[in-house]
């Protein structure tokens, strides 16, 4: 397939995908607190690329346990606009398991700079170990804007099960971050997660919970195609909902 | 028109889902803002043997623009650059659009990142 015919049949396609997304989440029956190794996803995709990507993350307890969370991913950019990613990922509390299989697709939908902010589409669906979970569907609009040397993004995001043993509300969540553009090598920033409850009908203040903190960010060229990135952050409670302290890190191999 | 379609097959079902309703309308409202093309000042830059030229290539500052690179090699190149916040792979003997800016007067390197060693060049906003 030749770049220019990627390109024509692109844009119907990137429609089609997000009215597939869109119609799926409102006809399938209906969660959402981020895991702590959870990210802060961009629009932007890389064509050709391909990635290996381990994710960790820690909260400190709610309740009984430490709440820890590890992702180990392969991702491939299909197309230039469409970047798909499939994970396996780990849960620990009171012991360590397999908590789930994702599926994680990115879809840029405008070139980057050409408007007043660059947009992307996120479609997750997991398939939790635990089959009683039925299916996890998590959807939105991703946003990307620069200011000079910062980068600023903010995510909205639907999640919601189905299939599973006991109905569940459709959740609203979000994630934002700040990133000045220091060094290749050193970036830094801020970060923040959080949802609010049922998309119609949201928990009171107390009871969501949302975090936010500093965050450092950078990349190396190895050589070639090959790159390492990483990002990490350490996330304050913003409200008693959520644990006090949460650490998450992400590492990428580019290849 | 198929977006039409679909938008009223969704405004048939139940009533609580006017959120995504609301999504599915800015979603898609996103994915058509690509009919609205602006007309920023172009400028063209060539990779040839692993080589930008010209390797120090003039904007006007606190302007938007259009780079149209086209990659004469065979093979496929990164057009990366930390300072302008742009990666971009570009197929081999194929040209792409980046837009940049608007810049405030200064250098700003970038480089093919598949052939550092030779791929490397700046704009300079002025």
């Amino acid at each position: 397939m030749t770049p220019a015919m990627i390109q024509r049949g692109g844009r119907l396609t990137r429609r089609l995908a997000i009215l597939v997304a869109v119609h799926s989440l409102v006809l399938l029956a209906p969660v959402a607190y981020a895991d702590p190794d959870d990210y802060v996803a961009v629009p932007g995709v890389e064509y050709g690329e391909r990635e290996i990507e381990l994710r960790l993350g820690t909260a400190s307890a709610t309740d009984e346990h430490r709440q820890s969370a590890a992702s180990l991913a392969f991702g491939y950019g299909v197309t230039p606009w469409w970047a798909t990613e499939i994970y396996g990922k780990w849960h620990r509390s009171d012991a360590t398991s397999f908590d789930a299989f994702e599926w994680e697709n990115r879809f840029q939908l405008t070139e980057p700079g050409q408007y007043f902010a660059d947009f992307g589409l996120l479609v997750e669906i997991e398939r939790p170990r635990d089959r009683a979970e039925g299916y996890e569907l998590r959807l939105g609009p991703l946003m990307q804007k620069d200011f000079g040397p910062v980068q600023a993004n903010f995510n909205v995001l639907l999640e919601r099960h189905y299939r599973a043993s006991e109905p569940e509300e459709t959740e609203l969540g979000y994630q934002w971050q700040l990133r000045y553009r220091w060094r290749p090598g050193f970036d830094f920033g801020a970060q923040g997660f959080g949802d609010v409850g049922p998309w119609d009908d949201w928990d009171p203040t107390r009871d969501q919970p949302h975090v936010a903190g500093p965050a450092i960010f950078g990349r190396f060229n190895l050589g070639g195609r090959q790159v390492l990135k990483y990002d990490a952050a350490v996330l304050f409670k913003l409200t008693n909902a959520a644990p006090s302290t949460t650490l998450r890190a992400q590492l990428e191999y580019e290849f | 028109m198929l977006m039409q379609m679909v938008i009223i097959r969704i405004t048939n079902n139940s009533t609580g889902n006017v959120v995504f309703l609301r999504t599915a309308s800015i979603v898609i409202a996103l994915g058509s803002a690509s009919a609205h093309a602006a007309n920023e000042p172009e400028f063209a830059l060539t990779l040839r043997d692993h080589r930008f030229a010209p390797a120090e290539i003039r904007v006007p500052a606190n302007v938007k623009v259009r780079l149209v690179v086209d990659n004469q090699d065979p093979t496929p190149e990164e057009f990366d650059s930390h300072a302008l916040n742009r990666e971009k792979v570009i197929p081999g003997k194929s040209k792409a659009t980046i837009y940049i800016g608007p810049l405030a007067p200064g250098r700003y390197p970038f480089m093919g990142e598949f052939n550092a060693a030779t791929a490397q060049g700046a704009v300079v906003a002025q």
